[in-house]
């Protein structure tokens, strides 16, 4: 059961249900405040998880590259930030081989940043995924997380590419008076 | 010990398991060795090798999984053996070809031409079983350990330049597909 004194959000709970029922087992993950709510979710509530925190982000898609490769559907956990380190093993790596990669990333930079050195990745990176041809789904409401999750892993999977979940800091960090 | 024949050591002990070469020449001299559906040949993704092999490892608990690294990719990602401290996969093994250089870009000196020593970095990291091997018969021991007993394991071959003779197919959905059959990781997407 979770932590009875901090309430998950049902976005965060939503990613953990919609990851459940693609059928993925293993989320490699580089530390992040919201994204550790999906993992707080997954062993609250999904049984069978396993999590590997990874140094960095380019090292994530390795470990996760190579358990595609031995037949598991894992999940990259990531700030926008990472995604930026990734870009290289994305092209040469995920893309060349045809390797799929289901990408949740949490977004710096977006609206309702407070530090300006996160601004210039988070506002491109939409930009830069549509230069290497990735397609990126946006999560903008909580009942909208199972769901988004669920379609990107089936398109990633089935179809064997990169794709990205993104989640806007307007829908993962609480905003006084408003998003509790 | 040059690079090749410190490979040659590696695949005369091979049966079943999975290979993953870092680009460049190690993954030239596995090949020249004889090729095989388990040999992962990577083309780009410089220091990822180690990192992928662990994914393999980490999906098939129960083969023995090798990455072919060298000195130079590993120093870009010396964060994979914090990792691998970290969870500790018991069936992974890492052969780091040291060459002291950055062969395949044409003969730079890495930082292991000095003072850095990749075991040692290896055992701080967390990792406790480690060898570094000199010559042939000290590699073929180590390695003959490392297939029998539980990792995860970093075993460094000291090596010269051999300069390798072939390369592997260029197609790498070809060698990725293939790699996969011969694993069994070939399965249905969930719906």
């Amino acid at each position: 059961m979770p932590d009875p004194t901090r309430s998950l959000p049902s976005w965060a709970a939503g990613v953990a249900d919609g990851l459940d029922a693609l059928g993925c087992r293993d989320v490699v993950y580089v530390p992040d405040n919201p994204l550790s709510q999906i993992l707080e979710a997954l062993r609250a509530w999904h049984a069978g998880f396993r999590t590997l925190t990874a140094t960095r982000e380019e090292e994530a898609v390795g470990i996760a590259a190579g358990l595609c490769l031995g037949g598991k559907q894992p999940a990259l956990l990531m700030q926008s930030s990472g995604v930026g380190n990734t870009l290289n093993a994305v092209g040469s790596l995920l893309l060349a081989y045809q390797i799929p990669a289901l990408f949740i990333v949490s977004m710096r930079g977006d609206a309702g940043e407070w530090n300006s050195a996160q601004v210039p990745m988070g506002r491109s990176l939409r930009g830069v995924l549509d230069a290497f041809g990735i397609q990126h789904l946006t999560v903008e409401r909580d009942e909208e997380a199972r769901a988004t999750v669920l379609a990107a892993g089936q398109l990633a999977f089935g179809t064997r590419v990169p794709v990205a979940c993104l989640l806007p800091r307007r829908l993962t960090v609480p905003v006084e008076g408003g998003r509790g | 010990m040059t690079r090749f024949e410190a490979i040659g050591v590696l695949c005369r002990q091979l049966s079943d398991e999975p290979v993953v070469a870092s680009l460049g020449h190690p993954a030239y001299e596995l090949f020249a060795h004889g090729d095989r559906a388990l040999n992962f040949y990577t083309w780009g993704s410089m220091g990822l090798s180690t990192s992928i092999a662990l994914g393999v490892a980490l999906a098939h608990p129960n083969r023995r999984v090798i990455a072919l690294d060298g000195d130079g990719s590993l120093l870009m990602n010396l964060g994979s053996l914090a990792t691998i401290g970290a969870c500790r996969p018991s069936n992974l093994v890492v052969l780091v070809l040291d060459n002291e250089a950055y062969g395949t870009t044409g003969g730079q000196p890495t930082a292991t031409s000095g003072e850095a020593d990749i075991e040692a970095a290896a055992r701080a990291l967390g990792i406790r079983r480690t060898a570094s091997a000199r010559d042939a018969h000290a590699l073929g021991d180590a390695l003959q350990e490392s297939l029998a007993e539980a990792g995860p394991w970093v075993i460094v071959a000291k090596v010269t330049e051999s300069g390798p003779t072939a390369k592997p197919p260029l197609d790498c959905v070809a060698i990725k597909n293939r790699f996969m059959g011969e694993l069994g990781g070939q399965r249905a997407v969930s719906r």
